[in-house]
């Protein structure tokens, strides 16, 4: 027998016994596996990682050494992985305290894509003031009206447009949907180019500018509000804090310093995994809104309820996010 | 060449991560589309049976769900692997070799919107340029696609030492295991385990002309030994199944 010979048949017993703890261990939770099994398990692992060393210089046998380096790479990621489960997800605190404290640690980045926002909504309105027919070259064909004023006279003098439940839940859920994946798509630009999200940001602030424009030309700004208020209060500082998610991502990717790159993104995916719940659900309730209470008409709902609506859930959402001082999320 | 990833693992050991290959993810990644579409459909069909004030709620939250929830679902439960993904033995793994979290699950699979741009064309090819085949959201969760081919326990057999080895003296014994390094012996591995994807001709001829190098080099007399048998007969000694 030569060494190898020697070192395979003495060591691989061991090797099975840790792969059958391993795929027992996969099939239950710890604490079903007990002490004494983690405990062999853990002494396996050891005795497994010096016999990968061992192996490499006994041999360059690839199969010998993919097997072992399998096995113990397996077992690194059993052992060495965050404990889940250990605790429950504590909801409550979750999305009193840590949602908030993050946002509150990352303003400095909120700030700079409600500033992305708010300089295309006034390059937008500018615009479209100085010279309304720049509005047939800024918006898309889905945002244009020829004449906002007679669009308003049909919604207020029509048939209400939304006028069933179902038609409500329809459109709710698609608007929610479609403005889920927008922001997702925002934040994946700002990820991986920093300089995408401020472009989105700036372009939707162009659209939004260029629309309340048109409406304020023609008379129907009270009107405007009151139909993009209530959801628009939610939707648009989602969009926003989609955008500055992405630009904590994307700078961790793009710019991470001297702590490296790895660390420095393992250091934003906690904060941009909350900030990206907040906008997920913000956009549902807004997608809600949009779909049923935004396209009610003045005669079911008065403009002056609609607009006092929207500026107490736009209050909420800033006291939710924003109020109290900034604490440290564990 | 697809490059290797090192993590040092606290025990000081070297822990090798293969990064799985383009057309394999790609496979995983359309059984795991059929599997979304199926569920989807099955969606759609369940909401059939809600009353209408409801139905479009339930099924255009449901499918959304699907759509995002499926990938980032099974990647954190399953330890980053997909139903796809499991079918053909590749996993998501941290860039440290460790399992994936919610954060990076849903960040990897966020920018896949982005990956999969112009028919995947932008995912595809930053795979291709990148030396580990991470695409855009890999890098962006700092993950990493790795392949679990190996088998559960060592086949040295594989190498397919014959049965009767004629180099199997002391002299032959002694010199191979002083006369040659580790790269020459890879070399030898690599050829017999690679051996039967070989066509015919080029398995003769590389046999042939690899068998000559260490004919010369440990002085092997026997000239009616075929390359193959050659080689072989030195694989099996060199990993001490003789």
């Amino acid at each position: 027998m030569t060494d190898l010979e020697r070192f395979v048949s003495e060591r691989s017993p061991r090797w099975k016994r840790l792969e059958a703890l391993l795929d027992e261990a996969q099939r239950m939770p710890e604490s079903a596996l007990g002490r004494s099994r983690l405990q062999e398990l853990l002494l396996l692992y050891r005795s497994a990682s010096a016999d990968l060393n061992q192996a490499r210089a006994l041999t360059a046998n690839p199969q010998l050494l993919g097997t072992v380096n399998q096995l113990v790479g397996r077992a690194y990621r059993f052992i060495y992985q965050r404990r889940r489960g250990a605790a429950p997800i504590q909801w409550k605190r979750f999305f009193l305290r840590d949602i908030p404290s993050t946002f509150r640690r990352e303003e400095r980045w909120v700030r700079r894509s409600t500033i992305a926002l708010l300089l295309g909504a006034v390059v937008g309105f500018t615009a479209v003031i100085r010279d309304p027919g720049q509005a047939r070259s800024l918006l898309p064909g889905q945002f244009f009206t020829d004449s906002p004023a007679a669009r308003v006279e049909k919604i207020e003098k029509g048939d209400e447009r939304i006028d069933t439940l179902r038609k409500a839940t329809e459109f709710g859920s698609f608007l929610y949907t479609h403005n889920i994946q927008v922001s997702f798509l925002t934040f994946a630009l700002g990820a991986l180019t920093f300089v995408g999200a401020l472009a989105m940001l700036f372009y939707n602030g162009v659209l939004l500018g260029a629309v309340a424009a048109q409406y304020l030309i023609d008379g129907a700004g009270t009107f405007f509000v009151a139909w993009v208020g209530p959801h628009g209060a939610l939707e648009i500082p989602s969009i926003v804090f989609a955008g500055a998610a992405g630009l904590v991502a994307g700078r961790a990717l793009l710019f991470p310093g001297d702590e490296g790159r790895p660390a420095a993104l393992r250091a934003s995916f906690p904060a941009v995994l909350r900030m990206l719940c907040a906008c997920a659900i913000l956009l549902v309730f807004a997608g809600l809104i949009e779909g049923s209470f935004s396209q009610m008409s003045a005669r079911a709902v008065p403009h002056a309820v609609k607009i006092a609506v929207a500026c107490v859930l736009f209050a909420a959402m800033n006291a939710w996010l924003f109020l109290g001082r900034a604490r440290e999320a564990t | 060449m697809r490059r290797r990833r090192l993590v040092h693992s606290p025990e000081h050991v070297l822990i090798e991560l293969t990064p799985a290959g383009l057309g394999t993810r790609f496979a995983a990644f359309l059984l795991d589309a059929a599997l979304i579409f199926g569920a989807t459909a099955l969606v759609g069909q369940l909401g059939l049976f809600l009353p209408e004030a409801i139905r479009a709620l339930f099924i255009a939250t449901a499918s959304f769900a699907v759509l995002w929830g499926y990938n980032v679902l099974f990647e954190v439960l399953w330890n980053g692997q997909s139903p796809g993904k499991r079918a053909l033995r590749i996993r998501v793994v941290d860039g440290r070799g460790l399992p994936v979290d919610v954060s990076q699950s849903l960040i990897r699979n966020v920018v896949r919107l982005v990956d999969i741009l112009p028919l995947g064309g932008i995912g595809m090819v930053a795979a291709l340029l990148d030396a580990e085949h991470r695409r855009l959201g890999d890098r962006a969760a700092d993950t990493l696609v790795v392949s679990e081919e190996q088998p559960a326990v060592p086949r040295i057999e594989a190498l397919g030492a014959r049965r009767f080895n004629s180099l199997r003296t002391p002299r032959v014994k002694r010199l191979v295991d002083h006369k040659l390094g580790i790269e020459e012996r890879e070399l030898i591995y690599a050829l017999c385990l690679r051996a039967p994807l070989l066509s015919e001709r080029a398995r003769y001829e590389l046999f042939e002309e690899i068998g000559e190098h260490y004919r010369v080099r440990l002085g092997v007399e026997d000239p009616h030994l075929s390359g193959e048998n050659l080689v072989r007969g030195i694989a099996s000694l060199c990993a001490g199944t003789a």
